[in-house]
């Protein structure tokens, strides 16, 4: 297989989720979609059936203050070449559904997005801290804006 | 038999790293674990967003003391990505050289580790005593013997001469007959083989499902390996094999690792023949424009991924790091289930962990 | 004089035999792989008598590596803790020294001596072992001449 093509990516997503996605062109060498965050587990799952088990890079999340530091959640997946699902989510009381149940390696990445910027993933085990201490209390989630600004 | 849980670390001498581990066990059989990392958490990626690009090459390079190259390599990629420069290729083959050295020292680094969890500290003092001969190129030409300080964004900030080249010519030699002896002892080794073989296999599919990447992968068949995939310059320029093996194991996980050495003792030589002439480093701007860019590279350990954004300031606008031992990490509780307690040691030095990598 | 006999044996003794334990506070590694680098045969340690010990209960050295952070702070005060006296403290590598490169880190609280009396620093990002060596040496000078 060669380098995965984003138009008929997206024409599969399309016609087998019913959702709508548009490319995001400005991440230069990673092919990226975005996708509204209700469709994110079943565009997972289907991407997961079609490639055999899709390989995860990992899950980024971040704040664009040009959005009005709405939080970003990327997926990047690596299929022969690698792209990328695009999620954008409120900064009030983020959430989104876990794909764990479809890829088991998100468990770590997901954790880590939760503790770092306060996204609550439903649909998993409630789970311990990963990286922060158990009595973190300061304030706002650890990469978040407003804690970060100098 | 009764169900019981035992906790191991932050500090334990079975892990050099702390990293806390509860394994359930009933009689000598383990029935499973749970992780707990965080100990090494330094607050990297938020720390990178303070400091401006020149900074961070330093700060990037002590996200791990034994993969340090590979990560500021990865970065001036990234950072060079979003200024649109190219730079000039003898700079690109010297970081090779450097990436490769590395991971021979990685890897030998490794062996030792696992030939001491299987109580053959023989092995271990010699591939730590042959791992000093990569140390010793590294010293020479860039001045640091683990964290080098080599790369910068532009180029990288030594170069060879004629010395350099017979220097490294022999030494890279020397390691090669080690290397070969070692792949003869591991191959043929009966306690070795004992200890390792049949321990904790893991299937192509496992591997697939929690996204492992690295030696790990390619020792259970998965053929990956972003240096032929997903080249950085010079790795489209370079011809090498990928070694995989079939079997999955702790044994398949070590010949995979000292049959990379060997391939990565030759990728050198290959290296020195090719190396253009030319500067070694370009002038850039402080300034990044503003854009997005993801970096895959491969680390000793497997796929390392950078995402850099800029906002068109001098300091990233959000750098995220992904190490290939978070995925290992992942994969280590469900492998701890349906092995024997005195296994534990060669699963866990098995998957190759570096706790530092994955806090960050 | 008997007295001065016997605490002057017991140095001797002791200076000829440190069992060092090594704990990595938050450390990248770096100076992590040179602790573990002066027992194999290049630099080889245990000819001078030292000894990298597992147990906290059976040494006299702390060596100590990386910044502290948050969640090790416990740790490292347990281990100081449960090592018999008189023991000594030692911090290798610039971040154990100050913090170093994670100066400033919400989640880093600085070097060793904020949370333990350190003896002896020893500089370098990381430290080579022939420092690491040296510094051990001059414990050992000290531990002669002051007990």
């Amino acid at each position: 297989m060669g380098k995965v093509n984003i138009d008929s990516l997206r024409s599969l997503i399309e016609s087998q989720t019913g959702c709508t996605c548009d490319v995001y062109p400005e991440i230069g060498n990673d092919d990226t979609l975005i996708i509204p965050p209700e469709r994110l587990q079943g565009v997972v799952a289907l991407l997961n059936d079609y490639f055999e088990g899709i390989h995860l890079s990992t899950i980024t999340a971040q704040q664009r203050e040009t959005r009005g530091n709405a939080i970003e959640v990327i997926y990047h997946f690596y299929q022969d070449s690698g792209f990328s699902l695009m999620i954008t989510l409120p900064e009030q009381s983020p959430e989104l559904a876990s794909v764990v149940s479809i890829i088991p390696g998100a468990d770590f990445y997901e954790r880590e997005v939760a503790e770092m910027f306060g996204v609550k993933f439903t649909g998993r085990d409630e789970t311990p801290p990963l990286l922060l201490p158990e009595d973190w209390d300061q304030g706002p989630p650890f990469i978040r804006k407003e804690d970060n600004d100098e | 038999m009764n169900k019981i849980s035992i906790p191991i670390g932050p500090q334990h001498p079975l892990i050099k790293e702390p990293l806390s581990m509860k394994i359930d066990i009933s009689g000598e059989r383990v029935l499973g674990g749970s992780l707990r990392l965080g100990y090494v958490h330094r607050g990297i990626e938020r720390l990178a967003q303070t400091r401006n690009y020149v900074k961070n090459v330093y700060l990037i390079e002590r996200v791990c003391g034994i993969c340090s190259h590979i990560h500021t390599t990865t970065y001036c990629h990234a950072v060079e990505a979003l200024l649109d420069i190219i730079i000039p290729p003898r700079a690109y083959y010297l970081r090779a050289l450097m990436c490769e050295l590395e991971r021979i020292h990685s890897h030998l680094l490794w062996l030792g580790i696992l030939a001491k969890h299987v109580g053959l500290d023989t092995i271990f003092m010699h591939t730590w005593h042959d791992r000093e001969l990569a140390l010793d190129i590294m010293e020479e030409i860039t001045g640091g013997r683990v964290l080098h300080g080599a790369n910068q964004v532009g180029g990288v900030r030594f170069d060879l001469d004629k010395t350099h080249d017979a220097m490294i010519r022999s030494t890279v030699q020397k390691l090669k007959t080690q290397v070969e002896g070692l792949v003869d002892v591991i191959e043929n080794e009966p306690a070795l083989i004992a200890r390792t073989k049949g321990v904790a296999p893991v299937s192509a599919e496992m591997i697939r499902k929690y996204c492992v990447v690295g030696p790990v992968a390619r020792a259970s068949g998965v053929d990956v390996d972003m240096r032929r995939d997903n080249p950085l310059p010079p790795y489209d320029q370079l011809e090498f094999s990928v070694v995989t093996h079939p079997d999955g194991d702790a044994w398949a996980r070590t010949v995979v690792r000292a049959e990379e050495t060997h391939e990565s003792l030759n990728l050198c030589e290959r290296i020195l023949s090719d190396l253009p002439d030319g500067p070694v480093s370009t002038r850039v701007p402080r300034n990044v424009p503003a854009g997005e860019v993801i970096i895959r590279s491969e680390a000793p350990r497997g796929e390392l991924f950078y995402y850099l954004r800029s906002d068109g300031t001098d300091k990233p606008a959000r750098l995220k790091i992904r190490t290939p031992t978070i995925p290992a990490l992942c994969l280590l509780p469900e492998q701890m289930s349906a092995i024997q307690v005195a296994d534990i040691p060669v699963v866990m030095a098995g998957v190759d962990l570096c706790v530092a990598c994955a806090d960050r | 004089m008997l007295q001065k006999w016997i605490e002057k044996t017991y140095r001797w003794a002791q200076k000829n035999s440190l069992w060092v334990i090594h704990f990595n506070t938050g450390g990248c590694n770096g100076c992590d792989i040179e602790i573990l680098d002066l027992l194999t045969p290049r630099y080889d340690v245990e000819r001078l008598g030292i000894i990298a010990e597992a147990s906290p209960r059976h040494a006299d050295v702390l060596l100590c590596t990386g910044p502290v952070t948050k969640q090790t702070s416990d740790g490292l005060w347990q281990i100081y803790s449960q090592m018999p006296s008189p023991k000594w403290v030692v911090a290798v590598g610039s971040c154990s020294n100050t913090g170093g490169v994670f100066h400033g880190s919400d989640t880093v609280l600085g070097g060793v001596d904020k949370i333990l009396p350190v003896d002896l620093y020893i500089p370098g990002c990381p430290c080579r072992p022939e420092a690491i060596i040296e510094g051990l040496l001059e414990l050992r000078e000290r531990i002669s001449n002051h007990g």
